[in-house]
């Protein structure tokens, strides 16, 4: 009975954070299909992007790419 | 004629190794100017330290124009042997940034930018990331973001090495216009490109000069006729011409002025005689080989080629 | 040739700083479009939004967590204290200190080493620019980067923190984001030294961070001694942002070492980019 109430208070609460984390996933999902040649399968970062919260993205970001200079 | 750019005695070291040593050479307004020497000679030290990349360990360069503040950047525009850019921008824009970064404002820049990628040539790809240019359109947008403030000296390392035959032969054909308009001085290892481009030539070995002049001046002045004897390849022929080289080299030993030949060279059953006179050369040569009953199979005249010089010059 | 571009400033010292100063706003213009281009501006400060965000909605539903955990015994009475609003606001400041920073200068750490590797560098250094505005245009653009992504954070986490737990005076907020934002700028300023000193990026954030932390170390193992290093900012904001009066003599004598510390930086960098040119 009181897991309702929480779940339903958790949501206005929750949505900006999961918003968040979907921009940031999709601008990394994009840049990777996006990019010429990226450092190791991209299917593989695919994967790492969707599935490993926040820092699969961050990592994506950061070591993901080659010759983007 | 007046002198644009001055090297004094320009030396770069690194460590003990001397580089560049002690180079001295002009640079005539409008001329385009070839650096030529084989790889190794310091061709591309020297125009690292003329385009302010390197600094000399000694040396002057005096550039005329040049500001009191020793700031000659502003009057060149250097093409590196093989250009990188910041990939994320377009074609277009890296030149209007080169532009900027020059002191163009920003409305000077973009239309100098225009003119130049239609100028060189990419004027369709100007609205591209330069990440997918191919090597020869990356030449042409270095060429274009080395003008963009029109300078007074175009410096190039090489500018048609890294190239394929047919990028190579539509960059030279863009120089050949843009000599028209400005200094250009770049370094090559190919004479044949050096001749097909230049008014004047730099031939440096082992960090000196070897060797400089205007090309016509050179040519001219090296230029010495020459005897091509062949022979059948029969023993007595053979025996002959080995006897008669002999007696040639002895004669140049003993220093005999009176030689009518300066070198010989043979090659199998073949000859090359530079000489100092053609006809009466040709004159003994034929008498001697009639006497001896030799079977020539081809005697020709002509002159010694730029390449015989320029292997002469760096090999010696 | 036709339309003389630039000559005509050269002599006037004046003109010459004027200008050099514009072609510095160019670069400065360059590295922000670089920032947008590879949504670096877009997908920082959404960490630091997030994590700002994350400090407070965990704090508030720790209790419902732990509750939800399912391991505990029937009847078992959670009371975990509400901390105060001002508490989770230091504690978001330590999430930037760990996380946030880790982001930024992995972000930052190719910032001139990576234009060296791909040759880039060749082909602007012999620009007429000086190397101090071309490292000066890399500072701000990386300064830009770390006080957006700070802001943009804490004030997301100081709504947040209001909403759920307790709202907290904004000063109080603002002062201590004012003093970590000043310890984030020294650490972007020894990432951008170590940068342009070292061949690899890797090389250089492994270094600045080391350096961080030993700075941050050094002044928490010697708070009396080295309380006037740069290493002890974080510590005052976290004091400031949690209503404590940190001693204000020191503060402004460790504010002010730091300032002077990034300025020494700067000039290093720039020196050093100009030595490796003439060496290469």
């Amino acid at each position: 009975m009181n897991e309702s109430i929480v779940i339903a208070d958790l949501l206005p609460i929750l949505a900006p954070i999961i918003v968040i984390q979907l921009i940031i996933m999709t601008i990394a999902l994009v840049l990777c299909a996006k990019a010429e040649s990226t450092r190791g399968p991209k299917w593989v970062w695919v994967l790492i992007i969707i599935f490993i919260n926040i820092f699969g993205p961050i990592a994506f970001f950061i070591a993901g790419r080659r010759n983007e200079g | 004629m007046t002198a644009l750019l001055e090297v004094k005695d320009l030396t770069k070291a690194f460590g003990t190794v001397k580089a560049v040593d002690g180079i001295h050479f002009t640079i005539a307004e409008g001329h385009c100017v070839a650096l030529l020497g084989p790889n190794g000679a310091g061709k591309t030290t020297t125009i690292r330290m003329i385009a302010g990349l390197l600094k000399q360990t000694s040396g002057q360069m005096v550039f005329k124009g040049a500001g009191n503040r020793g700031e000659h950047r502003e009057l060149i525009g250097y093409l590196p042997q093989t250009p990188s850019f910041h990939n994320w921008m377009t074609g277009f824009e890296f030149v209007v940034y080169a532009g900027q970064l020059c002191g163009l404002t920003s409305a000077e820049a973009k239309k100098s930018a225009k003119e130049l990628v239609e100028r060189v040539g990419i004027a369709g790809a100007a609205k591209r990331r330069i990440g997918s240019y191919s090597g020869g359109m990356k030449q042409r947008l270095g060429l274009a973001q080395a003008l963009v403030h029109r300078p007074k000296l175009l410096v190039m390392d090489e500018p048609v090495s890294a190239l394929d035959p047919i990028g190579r032969r539509e960059v030279l054909d863009l120089l050949r216009e843009l000599k028209r308009e400005t200094t250009v001085l770049f370094s090559t290892h190919v004479l044949h490109d050096a001749e097909a481009l230049c008014d004047d030539v730099i031939i440096i070995r082992e960090g000196k000069v070897a060797l400089q002049g205007a090309i016509e001046t050179i040519r001219d002045e090296r230029r010495k006729p020459i005897i091509n004897l062949q022979l059948e390849n029969d023993e007595s022929s053979r025996q002959w011409l080995a006897l008669f080289i002999q007696t040639i080299r002895d004669e140049k030993r003993l220093a005999n002025q009176l030689s009518l030949f300066e070198t010989a060279e043979q090659h199998e059953g073949a000859a090359s005689f530079a000489v100092k006179d053609v006809d009466a050369a040709r004159q003994l040569l034929i008498g001697e080989m009639a006497r001896n009953q030799i079977k020539i199979s081809k005697l020709e005249v002509g002159h010694s080629s730029l390449e015989d010089l320029f292997m002469k010059v760096v090999g010696e | 040739m036709k339309g003389a571009a630039n000559t005509s400033n050269k002599l006037d010292p004046t003109s010459f700083m004027t200008s050099s100063f514009i072609r510095y706003l160019v670069m400065v213009q360059k590295e922000l479009l670089e920032q947008a281009r590879s949504y670096k501006l877009l997908w920082v400060p959404l960490v630091f939004v997030l994590l700002g965000i994350m400090q407070p909605v965990s704090t508030y539903y720790m209790p419902v967590i732990l509750e939800h955990a399912g391991s505990l015994p029937e009847g078992t009475v959670i009371d975990i204290p509400m901390p105060l609003g001002a508490e989770v606001l230091a504690q978001t400041l330590q999430q930037f200190g760990t996380l946030g920073m880790l982001v930024l200068v992995l972000a930052c750490m190719g910032t001139v080493s990576g234009e060296r590797l791909s040759g880039v560098s060749a082909i602007i250094l012999v620009k007429p620019i000086s190397a101090s505005a071309y490292i000066s245009s890399k500072w701000t653009s990386m300064l830009l980067l770390a006080w957006g992504s700070l802001a943009a954070g804490y004030l997301a986490s100081w709504y947040y923190t209001g909403l759920l737990i307790g709202e907290t005076p904004i000063v109080q907020a603002y002062e201590s984001m004012l003093v970590y934002g000043l310890w984030l700028s020294a650490v972007m300023t020894i990432t951008l030294l170590f940068s342009t000193w070292l061949r690899s990026s890797a090389a250089a954030a492994f270094a600045a961070l080391g350096g961080a932390l030993m700075l941050t170390l050094l002044a928490s193992l010697f708070p009396k001694q080295l309380g006037w290093t740069p290493g002890a900012l974080s510590g005052f904001a976290y004091q400031l942002a949690a209503a404590g009066t940190p001693d204000s003599s020191t503060l402004s004598a460790a504010v002010v070492v730091t300032i002077v510390c990034m300025l020494g930086s700067i000039s290093l960098a720039a020196l050093q980019l100009r030595k490796s040119l003439a060496a290469e």
